[in-house]
């Protein structure tokens, strides 16, 4: 049933340039006073990451060019690639800021939990897909998928990376879903993670302090409060249509690294409510381009793998500007697109070459 | 392989339905943010992200009525750094040597606060010029110099408490600086300034420069030169009669309600406002430390800064009888030839009240020997002719129960009776001056009513406000409280205080050449009994037509007198002297005055004699020739020499005999009479002040001198209220 190969979902592509476009404007503004400030040269951060942002654009076009099925084949060994990667990171990993994250080869380093992310799409995707109906068995369709993800969430946290686990562990959750796994079958996992999780919270109460500490930043404002109360700064500084852009003052260092996992806060400054919107309005779009690709992909390992990546997408978007809006706590969140931070943009133009690829062998098409 | 099952396509659906939905939601969190909370948290950001400079205004000169400056501001320096700046600069030690050096303040100390962990700090604030520039010089990095402004006094301690001090952010504490402070201190510019987190100053698009607006200059009522004369007289009066609660004098003029000096000793150097000049209270708070410390400098620093003549009130004793005087003469219940019997007391209310003579009573007496004798019984009548609502009419009309509303932070007004509680009593000793209070302002405002034909004017110690170049921005017009008494009445009653001057209690107060009214004040402090008292005297002239009115009060003079004609009057009479002659006012003497008219002794040396005997004769003065030659080879006094008329000048020609010298007899507690007899029969020349008894002598008894030399010897009237 292999059917031609189409000409690939030009409004997806379209949104993502538009995207990559956007995040390097908005990367430049967001670092240039820091970047002068900290190496004497506004152009520091940028210049990287026009680079990384090149790379991600071929990176894009070979997998957009590279029959995703093939990919199916790589699954396993793959898998077990990213969890050596996660092993060797806590040995060899560069240490920046008390945490093993990067991994240096050469000149390049990249974060194996990126890897472990597209690893884990890719080997979900295609053991479900492959599984089908059986999924809905809980301890040979469920408890298995379950299993890798707490192996891969346990080593991440390690590092330690939570919110690079809890996005892991979602978007696994998610594809499971998506496969058809029974809801009970998740109400009945939840009931022990609830229960965990209060009992963590009354072992040290500092935990539900800094939970919270979101719902009110201003009673925490000398210390787990700060942070968000810079960005709020920014944010309302912004009004209706912002300040203009690379007006920001926001990041004359009142928030650290502006350019990373706060330039939404920048980005709403300098462009208002008219601007963030129109982001995240950007972002909705590729969502439901990218989940229409997966719909109508060829087969349920296209239609898994399309879902993933967007899912990746979707929840590092939301939980990133639920943090920066004070919506929810505090934790690293790069933004999709716009925070710089170099090998990710690569992961993430590889995720969306993929998918491109999987919409050329949509059923709407030949 | 497959297409994706029904199911599947519902789910991936579902996580479609989740995220778009999760996306609007956040959208309308930024909105509630950027829209709804907008305003607030700008507001909050811009205040972390902007760094406000005050550009300090110049302030307003204070002047007197003609001119002079009073308090003056002139530019000087603050220094500041960054200390960010510096630390990028690298060169803190090289900062902090130079600083120390120039400014005078440790190494250490400067070393400290550019290295501190904060965003911006004060070095020193105030510094001169020449200081200013040297630092200008160095360029340093992170040092700023910003303008400020320094108040100087340039007659230090001249009428400190009406002018008040500033503080270091040069904001009025008290007096005219603290009342006028909104004219005076103009508006001070902004700089508003972008800066990071780091506190560096950015080059920023918002940047904002308000210019300053320079203060308006306060042009006082009050005359440098006759404020000099009170503050003189006033100083040397406290001391004297070794005053332990300091004393006050107000000069006004009737007719405008300005108040043309004020003054309350002992004082305070304006330019150094914090330091308390009470010896003991300085030995006293040595000794305190912290908070004790603290409130005790605090009180000493309000005590030593109070208007006395404006915040504290006395009793007014005598002093007031010249209103029960004018109720009665206006309401027609007393004439000036009614007869009175004075036995030593009167009695009220199955009371005895005392004559202040009660030892030596009054006797048989008209109305006007009663207020030239100051006796109380008289004046007890006349209240009870009047009645209490009348009185009391009176005692509001005069403005005794209001404050005068002049233009002085902290003015109060006295205490008098409450109305249901003026009974006979209350009545009886209120007619003299007892039994209430009222502030020195009050006094001096009623007294200038009957000056100036019975209108009550509010007083003022403000004229004008000018801008910098001098134009006027507002005068004040005098204000009219209203009319007390008639013209008529005025005009008596001024005749009456003046024949308490030239025949009464007063007479220390007299000055040759104008007519001086007033009246003597005694009060005893409560409680009765302690030996506290307090000595006034109000008095104004001319008489006929007066220019200015004085009141000096002496609070606990603990000296030989405490009678207020004793202390109190001679030196109005020398501040009303000085005043007058300095206000241009036409003295007229009387006959017997222009006898003994002070002459200034001419050159006479090498004259002939009988040209120096004319020369003298049209001066009215006689001569002594000694020696028998025709020339005059020396004369005794000296040309220059001030002597009074019909005193005698000794001449000595070529072949005098060696003139022996005498020595100066002791006149002291004599009469003027017998003192001048003495003098003269001691071959001397006398020059007299006031009148009553000799008091002070000068050169002293058993001082040796040539024959003809001038003894001044002051008269004071010792036996009075």
């Amino acid at each position: 049933m292999v059917k031609d190969r189409g000409t690939f979902d030009f409004g997806f592509f379209l949104t993502v340039m538009i995207l990559l476009s956007f995040g390097l404007v908005m990367v430049f503004s967001a670092s240039s006073y820091s970047a002068l400030n900290d190496y004497n040269d506004s152009y520091y951060v940028i210049k990287r990451q026009l680079i990384w942002a090149l790379l991600g654009l071929f990176v894009m076009f070979f997998m957009a060019g590279f029959d995703y099925r093939k990919l199916a084949y790589l699954s396993v060994p793959f898998l077990l690639i990213s969890i050596v990667l996660l092993v060797a990171v806590l040995i060899v990993g560069t240490e920046v800021n008390g945490a093993r994250r990067w991994l240096g080869i050469g000149g390049l380093s990249f974060q194996p939990s990126e890897v472990a992310k597209l690893a884990v799409i890719i080997y979900f995707s295609n053991s479900l897909a492959k599984k089908k109906d059986k999924v809905k068995k809980f301890f040979t369709g469920f408890v298995p998928y379950l299993l890798i993800l707490g192996v891969i969430a346990l080593l991440v946290i390690k590092e330690p990376h939570l919110s690079g686990a809890v996005v892991i562990v979602l978007v696994g959750l998610m594809l499971l879903f998506a496969a058809g796994a029974k809801i009970f079958h998740f109400v009945l996992m939840a009931i022990p993670a609830v229960a965990g999780l209060v009992v963590a919270v009354m072992m040290e109460p500092y935990r539900m302090r800094r939970i919270v500490s979101f719902l009110n930043p201003w009673e925490y404002k000398m210390k787990e409060g700060w942070q968000i109360i810079q960005s709020l700064y920014a944010i309302g500084s912004g009004g209706l249509f912002g300040l203009g852009l690379g007006r920001s003052r926001q990041k004359l260092l009142y928030i650290p690294e502006a350019q990373n996992d706060f330039i939404f806060s920048i980005l709403c400054e300098e462009l208002g409510f008219v601007g963030a919107a129109t982001v995240i309005i950007l972002f909705i779009i590729l969502i439901w381009r990218g989940i229409k690709i997966a719909i109508n992909a060829g087969d349920t390992f296209g239609s898994l793998l399309a879902t993933g990546i967007i899912s990746l997408i979707a929840i590092q978007v939301l939980i990133n500007i639920a943090v920066v809006t004070s919506s929810m706590p505090v934790t690293g969140m790069p933004l999709p697109f716009f925070s710089a931070g170099g090998s990710s943009l690569v992961f993430i133009m590889m995720g969306m070459g993929i998918v491109l690829n999987i919409s050329r062998y949509s059923k709407g098409r030949g | 392989m497959a297409a994706p099952s029904i199911t599947i396509k519902k789910r991936i659906f579902t996580l479609l339905i989740i995220f778009i939905t999760a996306a609007i939601a956040l959208i309308i969190r930024t909105g509630w943010w950027q829209i709804h909370e907008g305003e607030r948290l700008q507001k909050e950001a811009i205040e972390q992200q902007t760094r406000d400079r005050i550009i300090s205004s110049r302030r307003g000169t204070i002047y007197d009525r003609n001119g002079k400056p009073l308090a003056v501001s002139a530019s000087v320096d603050t220094v500041s750094v960054i200390p960010n700046e510096i630390k990028k600069a690298g060169n803190a030690e090289e900062v902090a040597a130079k600083l120390s050096e120039v400014l005078g303040m440790s190494y250490e100390e400067v070393y400290n606060k550019i290295t501190k962990n904060s965003a911006y700090e004060f070095i020193k604030r105030k510094i001169e010029k020449k200081e200013a520039d040297i630092i200008r010089g160095y360029n340093f990095k992170g040092v700023y110099l910003e303008e400020d402004s320094k108040r100087y006094y340039p007659y230090g301690n001249f009428a400190s408490h009406v002018i008040g001090a500033t503080g270091t952010d040069n904001q009025g504490l008290f007096g005219i600086e603290a009342k006028y402070d909104k004219y005076l201190k103009g508006m001070p510019g902004r700089i508003v300034a972008a800066k990071d987190a780091l506190g560096t100053d950015m080059p920023y698009p918002y940047e904002r420069y308000i210019n300053a607006e320079e203060g308006t200059n306060v042009v006082l009522t009050i005359d440098e030169v006759i404020q000099h004369f009170v503050e003189k007289h006033l100083e040397t009066a406290v001391i004297e009669n070794k005053v332990q609660q300091g004393g006050a004098a107000i000069v006004m003029d009737p007719k405008t309600g300005d108040i043309l000096a004020m003054a309350v000793k002992p004082d305070f150097d304006l330019n150094n406002p914090f330091e308390i000049q009470d010896a003991q209270a300085r030995e006293e708070l040595e000794k305190l430390t912290g908070e004790e410390f603290k409130k005790r400098y605090e009180i000493e620093l309000g005590k030593m800064w109070r208007n006395k003549a404006v915040v504290d009130s006395y009793e007014p004793g005598s002093t007031f009888k010249i209103f029960t005087s004018a109720m009665g003469l206006e309401e027609n219940v007393v004439k000036v030839d009614d007869v009175f019997t004075c036995r030593g007391y009167a009695t009220v209310a199955n009371h005895n009240i005392k004559c202040w003579r009660s030892y030596n009573p009054h006797g048989t007496q008209t109305f006007v020997e009663g207020v030239q004798n100051s006796c109380n019984p008289v004046f007890i009548d006349v209240a009870f002719r009047l009645g209490s609502d009348k009185f009391y009419r009176y005692v509001d009309a005069f403005g005794f129960m209001d404050k005068t509303g002049i233009d002085f932070d902290g003015e109060t007004a006295g205490l008098f009776h409450k109305k249901e509680n003026f009974n006979e009593l209350e009545l009886a000793t209120a007619a003299f001056g007892q039994g209430f209070t009222v502030t020195p302002l009050q006094m001096v405002c009623a007294v200038s009513a009957v000056a100036n034909d019975g209108l009550l004017l509010k007083p003022r110690l403000v004229k004008q406000l000018t801008d910098v170049d001098g134009n006027v921005v507002q005068t004040f017009e005098p204000e009219i409280v209203r009319q007390v008494i008639s013209k008529e009445t005025a005009a008596t009653l001024r005749n009456i205080l003046e024949s308490v001057v030239s025949e009464g209690t007063g007479g220390n107060a007299y000055i040759k050449g104008f007519r001086v009214a007033g009246k003597t004040g005694t009060s005893e402090k409560l409680p009765r009994g302690n030996g506290k008292y307090i000595a006034s005297f109000i008095g104004f002239a001319p008489a006929d037509d007066p220019k200015v009115v004085c009141l000096v009060i002496l609070d606990e003079p603990m000296g030989e007198s405490y009678y207020g004609g004793t202390i109190a009057a001679p030196v109005v009479g020398k501040i009303l002297d000085d005043t007058l002659r300095y206000l241009e006012v036409e003295p007229k003497f009387t006959e017997k005055e222009l006898e003994t008219m002070d002459v200034i002794v001419p050159e006479l040396r090498n004259m002939e004699v009988k040209e120096a005997q004319n020369a003298l004769k049209e001066l009215n003065l006689k001569n002594k020739v000694e020696g028998n030659g025709n020339t005059i080879i020396d004369q005794t006094p000296k040309p220059g020499a001030k002597l009074q008329g019909q005193s005698t000048v000794i001449l000595y020609t070529e072949g005098a005999d060696k003139v022996e010298n005498v020595v100066v007899p002791d006149v002291l507690g004599k009469s003027v009479l017998d003192s001048n007899r003495i003098i003269i029969n001691a071959g001397l020349n006398i020059r007299i002040t006031g009148s009553g008894t000799a008091i002070k002598q000068e050169p002293a008894a058993g001082t040796v001198v040539p024959p003809g030399t001038v003894v001044n010897v002051e008269f004071r009237h010792m036996d009075v209220d």
